[in-house]
């Protein structure tokens, strides 16, 4: 099993999503997420992102979907057909997008629940400590209610939960949002430090491209439910069509004309 | 004075029993969002199953444990057979399943042990009442107070400091987020119906030593329902305060306003708060501010 896997960790093979039995989102797509990496998946509203990291974490059957074509493989084994509950005792922890801490429970209190799985005395106050190491912010915090906390605490709250549960693979929905600059940027950098210092692999969804292809050596994108390219981070940046549409940039000192709308409307149809 | 202190004191003697029971209540409506209309009647089969041992001979302490032993067990089944395929069904649907288990289960208890008054006998507790300052009160209500407030206290603590009793009240904030946890949200549902069942159980069989037990013990089901409406549906400590107030409130219009009335204003009392508090506070004292559409 392992030599077949091959150093990857997470495998998509062409996978297809319906929601309702009739609704089809996700077309084709296939993604790989190699061991202890960080891999981004970017795209626009609705092109399936978040869709895709349910689909992975098993959270898409409590919303009525399924993956009803193509297979999810964790570390060579067949996933897509497991439960929530038993994906997560594989070790896969999904971050749900929005912050959705445990409002009215402690920050600490919201930690212990991510141990969930992992529950015995000794090793919940370890990881604990683990989390407060990378997170000081929450030390202070800990006995207050995380409803009243503020954004950038909450996520650090999320994702710290997710982190009590020691995770073989991480999937981060959208960090950034909501968030101010500077708090994206400290969340960041701690993202980076656990993927380096804890080798837990990371499957990173973003709106912030910019920020993402930094973070990430590679990435896929998606568009309305396919798959329409994917690269190093570090070709992306140079795609024209990347830095057009994505990263809003273009060559500088050029003026825009109705052609160049014309044009970005049948790079999109060709991107789909 | 003397009067207020002694309605006081027994209103919150009863008061405590109607914690217990509108904890269980909470406890599933905070967690699955059922709203549970069966409870009265899970406090009659509590008590008949205590009654039941205790007239076999085994001493009450004990019978009481069999009987949350079994409140568990049946908890679980109830919820299992009866909820667990209500799951994502609309809501009133949910509560009219709940409405059939309360006939289904009065039937039963009728079925099994009948309906006349039986009460304990030899009496669980010495008749001899206690005299707390000036005021008198049955050994019975103290008894029953204190087992009440153990168990609340037991029930508390399994919600703060237990890793199953922290998982059904993160699952009460936010289902989602706890499925992500790897959280199984159906063991925290039926846990949530088997608490409730031997927190019923328990206070139907405290009530049932002080006024002798028939089917009219299930009317306690529907005096929970003012008490969660004061403390907000989905506030563990507003149903303790929220039954302990309740049980205040009744006495004292027992004591003050039944000899205006040709009786039965104990009874309608809590009631009228209810509504009160309704017009003014409709998320209760401490309840969550959610919209909710039934």
């Amino acid at each position: 099993m392992e030599q077949k896997t091959n150093g990857v960790i997470l495998k998509l093979n062409n996978i297809e999503v319906m929601y309702h039995e009739v609704i089809l989102v996700l077309k084709g797509v296939s993604i790989e997420v190699p061991q202890g990496g960080i891999v981004a998946l970017l795209g626009a509203n609705g092109a399936g992102k978040s869709t895709t990291l349910k689909s992975i974490s098993g959270l898409l059957k409590h919303e009525d979907g399924e993956v009803t074509d193509g297979s999810i493989e964790f570390m060579g084994e067949k996933i897509h057909h497991l439960s929530a509950e038993e994906i997560s005792k594989r070790g896969i922890f999904q971050i749900i997008e929005g912050r959705r801490v445990f409002g009215h429970l402690t920050v600490e209190e919201n930690l212990r629940v991510g141990a969930h799985l992992r529950g015995t005395g000794s090793a919940t106050k370890e990881r604990l400590e683990m989390v407060y190491h990378y997170f000081p912010r929450l030390v202070e915090r800990r006995n207050i209610m995380a409803g009243f906390i503020s954004g950038g605490e909450q996520q650090m709250t999320v994702i710290g939960r997710a982190m009590m549960a020691r995770p073989k693979l991480m999937l981060l929905d959208e960090p950034s949002m909501g968030l101010a600059p500077l708090l994206i940027k400290e969340i960041f950098e701690i993202i980076k430090k656990l993927n380096q210092e804890e080798k837990i692999p990371l499957l990173l969804v973003e709106q912030n491209v910019k920020l993402a292809l930094t973070v990430a050596p590679y990435a896929y994108v998606l568009e309305t439910g396919r798959l329409v390219m994917h690269d190093t981070s570090e070709k992306l940046k140079e795609n024209p069509d990347i830095r057009d549409f994505y990263l809003g940039l273009s060559d500088i000192g050029e003026k825009k004309s109705f052609r160049h709308v014309k044009h970005y409307k049948r790079r999109k149809r060709w991107l789909t | 004075m003397e009067i207020f202190l002694q309605l006081l004191i027994t209103g919150i003697l009863v008061g405590s029993i109607y914690a217990l029971v509108a904890l269980g209540w909470t406890l599933i409506y905070k967690c699955s969002g059922v709203l549970n209309l069966a409870m009265g009647e899970l406090t009659l089969i509590g008590a008949y199953v205590c009654l039941t041992f205790y007239h076999w001979g085994i001493p009450f302490v004990l019978a009481l444990f069999f009987t949350l032993v079994i409140g568990f067990i049946l908890g679980i089944l109830t919820e299992i057979i009866f909820l667990r395929p209500m799951v994502g069904e609309p809501h009133l649907a949910v509560i009219m399943v709940t409405v059939g288990l309360a006939f289904f289960f009065k039937g039963l208890v009728m079925l099994i042990w009948g309906t006349d008054t039986v009460v304990f006998s030899p009496p669980v507790f010495p008749i001899q009442p206690v005299f707390l300052g000036k005021v008198v009160v049955g050994q019975v209500f103290l008894w029953a107070f204190v087992a009440s407030i153990i168990l609340l206290v037991a029930f508390v603590s399994f919600f703060k400091f237990t890793k199953w009793g922290l998982s059904m009240q993160a699952t009460a904030d936010d289902e989602m987020a706890a499925l992500s946890l790897g959280v199984n949200a159906k063991v925290v549902y039926a846990l949530a119906w088997a608490i409730a069942f031997m927190a019923a159980g328990v206070g139907g069989t405290l009530l049932g030593n002080i006024n002798g037990l028939n089917i009219s013990v299930g009317y306690l089901g529907l005096l929970v329902l003012p008490a969660v409406v004061l403390g907000g549906l989905n506030s563990i400590p507003g149903a303790i305060v929220g039954g302990l107030v309740i049980g205040i409130l009744q006495n004292l219009a027992d004591g003050y306003l039944s000899r205006f009335t040709p009786g039965g204003v104990k009874e309608v009392f809590p009631f009228a708060v209810m509504v009160i508090v309704l017009l003014f506070k409709p998320y209760g004292l401490w309840g969550w501010v959610r919209i909710e559409r039934v």
